[in-house]
């Protein structure tokens, strides 16, 4: 019984980084623009954070800095794909490589450092209760915010008018046009919130899972997280439980490893990849079936004023 | 006030396409100048090097030649794929396989057989085992509908640990002091190279398949139809097009292109199998296409110009010891660069003085 509740602390850990990666994911594809380039800025955001904190010595800078490094860098895919209606997801990818080459640039000097890991912080009475205690209310001031994070952005998305015109950005941005609603504004908006939450949940790599840094560091969790956002269905709360869901598939895959079973450990190494392909295979038949498309209709697609796509 | 706005050109002619992306990549080599001299490299002295070890130099054309090898195989294995809007982000993964089936067939039977067998059966196998690969994302696609740009780019992964698998475990060359790498592979099992160069026989493979490609999509019904299928899925579908088998079938034909790559590299320039013998060619593959707009006989040039930025990147590497993600972050400048000015070729910026 203990080591389910070890793994569900360790689950929690390893999805956070796909959490905050999915949140980005959903605020940048609800305003209608895709962001592929997830691994990439996870990258800026990781690699940003370790030398904050090495130099300064202070985690909430190192996630301040990541979160800006990376909203800066997704800037770019934001001018491409909104400003010169380039194809977003090729820009994706250029934004990919672009994140990991910049990284693996700048970093390169830095392997073999160290920075301290971020401690955890149990919060009074609700990490007393068995077994949830420990699992949710007893980890770090990041699992915390990326908490307050899910429930900020469902609030914002769903009950406000601000979310309103986020979602029909995604939709219908001729309407909003036409309703004089900005879709440059809100596009970019979007599209650098996101960024921006996709460099913190790189930085929890360095911060939290590493504390050091290596070329790659994040590898391939960005990709997974891509993956996340149509498993969520476009969701802050399904995003949740499908990070928690990879979470605890790379926390089984490390236990199992450390365990000695004698699976050579690349075969469990590319078990969170194949769940990843099974789950989305699955929604998506789900989905068929159903017959109803929770995508944004206008996802992937650049704005003319006045001409049709 | 004084207006930026744009406006449709009413003329579109391939020469304003092609100056427009020769300025995209100038500007990608301009930028990419300030983030070497951000790491203390100085620009000119780097690209001087460029021009004058590279395209003065006898041995700079040759590794040109050999680096190009790759990337016509992987690009034309994505372009192929794009022209049914279908993105193959998995050619890395199929080249991987492709190398292991070549490998396979190489260690097993390279002593009993003559290389004109050995040739022929390798490529073969790298082909089967990349289409194979390419199968699983391919079928998802066809049958349910699944993301292929997902599925493909998971499958990677999945791809590399195989590989490291094989190379850590039961493909390992005793005689290697450890490091993951097989065997040598036998004579027969080499692909020839030319005269006394090191520029193997791929690259007359890689010629024949882009110009089999061209063939294939230009002259016969089979590409007529990959062409629809691209430009309108509606007519296809009214026309009675078998979308699903049609589907299938180009992502296991890209992912048996892609898997070529993998033998030819394997076979024409290691002669073993070993970790990281791809650096990223198949992601290159994507540019690649892209650049060339999909079309296989600009892929040839596009593939060149990513050749020109690896081996530019190898002697960046040597000469001022910068890391290897130089390359993919001079790629990434490159993509979003063209990307970003490919507006320019349907639109013109007009300067609009408005009186207020």
């Amino acid at each position: 019984m203990e080591w389910i509740v070890l793994v569900m602390i360790a689950a929690i850990k390893m999805g956070t980084p796909l959490l905050f990666g999915t949140l980005g994911g959903v605020i940048s594809e609800r305003g209608g623009v895709i962001n592929l380039g997830m691994e990439g800025l996870m990258l800026v955001g990781a690699l940003t954070a370790f030398v904050v904190d090495l130099n300064l010595n202070s985690k909430f800078a190192a996630m301040v800095f990541a979160a800006m490094a990376a909203g800066l860098v997704t800037t770019i895919h934001a001018i491409v794909c909104i400003s010169l209606r380039a194809n977003q997801i090729a820009s994706g990818l250029a934004l990919a490589l672009f994140g990991g080459g910049l990284s693996g640039l700048f970093g390169d000097s830095l392997v073999g450092k160290t920075v301290e890991s971020l401690n955890n912080l149990p919060i009074p009475g609700l990490s007393a209760i068995p077994a949830i205690g420990p699992i949710f209310f007893n980890q770090d001031i990041m699992v915390y915010f990326s908490y307050f994070c899910v429930v900020l952005i469902w609030f914002i998305l769903f009950k406000t008018t601000l979310g309103l015109n986020i979602r029909s950005m995604g939709e219908a941005p001729d309407v909003c046009d036409a309703l004089g609603l900005s879709v440059f504004r809100y596009r970019y908006g979007c599209v650098i919130v996101g960024g921006m939450l996709i460099g913190i949940g790189g930085a929890y790599f360095p911060l939290v899972l590493t504390s050091f840094w290596v070329d790659n560091l994040t590898a391939g969790r960005g990709w997974i997280a891509v993956a996340l956002v149509i498993f969520a269905f476009w969701h802050p709360f399904k995003a949740l439980l499908g990070a928690y869901l990879f979470g605890a598939a790379i926390a089984l895959q490390l236990r199992v490893q450390t365990m000695g079973i004698a699976i050579p450990s690349y075969f469990l190494e590319m078990f969170p990849y194949i769940l990843t392909i099974v789950v989305l295979t699955m929604v998506t038949i789900r989905n068929n079936k159903r017959g109803v498309s929770v995508m944004p209709a206008a996802l992937g697609l650049a704005f003319f004023r006045g001409e049709k796509h | 006030m004084i207006y930026l706005t744009l406006e449709k050109r009413l003329h579109f002619s391939p020469v304003t396409r092609i100056s427009v992306s020769l300025i995209a990549i100038a500007v990608a080599i301009l930028v990419g100048g300030i983030f070497l001299f951000a790491v203390g490299v100085n620009p000119f002295h780097a690209y001087g090097l460029v021009i004058e070890q590279i395209f003065m130099d006898y041995w700079g054309w040759q590794d040109l030649l050999v680096k190009i090898i790759p990337f016509l195989l992987t690009g034309i294995a994505v372009a192929l794929a794009a022209q049914m809007k279908l993105w193959n982000i998995g050619a890395e993964g199929q080249l991987y396989l492709g190398a292991v089936a070549a490998t396979w067939v190489a260690l097993n039977w390279g002593n009993e057989l003559s290389i004109w067998m050995m040739i022929p059966i390798m490529i073969l196998s790298a082909m089967v085992s990349g289409a194979c690969w390419a199968f699983i994302p391919g079928f998802l696609k066809a049958q349910f509908g699944v993301n292929e740009i997902i599925t493909t780019l998971l499958l990677n992964y999945v791809a590399i640990s195989w590989v490291d698998y094989l190379l850590y475990g039961p493909w390992r060359d005793p005689g290697s002091n450890n490091f993951p790498v097989t065997r040598e592979f036998p004579d027969s099992a080499q692909l020839p190279a030319f005269g006394n160069t090191s520029i193997h026989f791929g690259l007359i493979i890689g010629l024949m398949v882009i110009f089999l490609v061209y063939f294939i999509l230009e002259k016969t019904e089979v590409g007529f139809k990959v062409k629809v299928i691209g430009d309108n899925i509606y007519a296809a579908k009214y026309s009675g097009f078998n979308i699903k088998w049609i589907t299938l079938a180009i992502v296991m034909i890209s992912g048996a292109l892609a898997g070529i790559a993998g033998m030819a590299e394997v076979a024409g320039v290691h002669y073993r199998l070993k970790q990281n013998f791809s650096i990223n060619y198949g992601y290159t593959g994507i540019i690649v296409a892209w650049l060339g707009r999909n079309h296989p006989i600009a892929i040839i040039f596009t593939a060149f110009f990513l050749a020109v930025v690896f081996v530019s990147g190898e002697l960046m590497q040597l000469e001022f010891s910068l890391p290897i993600a130089m390359i993919y972050l001079f790629e990434g400048i490159i993509l979003f660069s063209v990307l970003g000015s490919e507006i320019f070729t349907e639109y013109k910026i007009k300067i609009k003085n408005v009186v207020t």
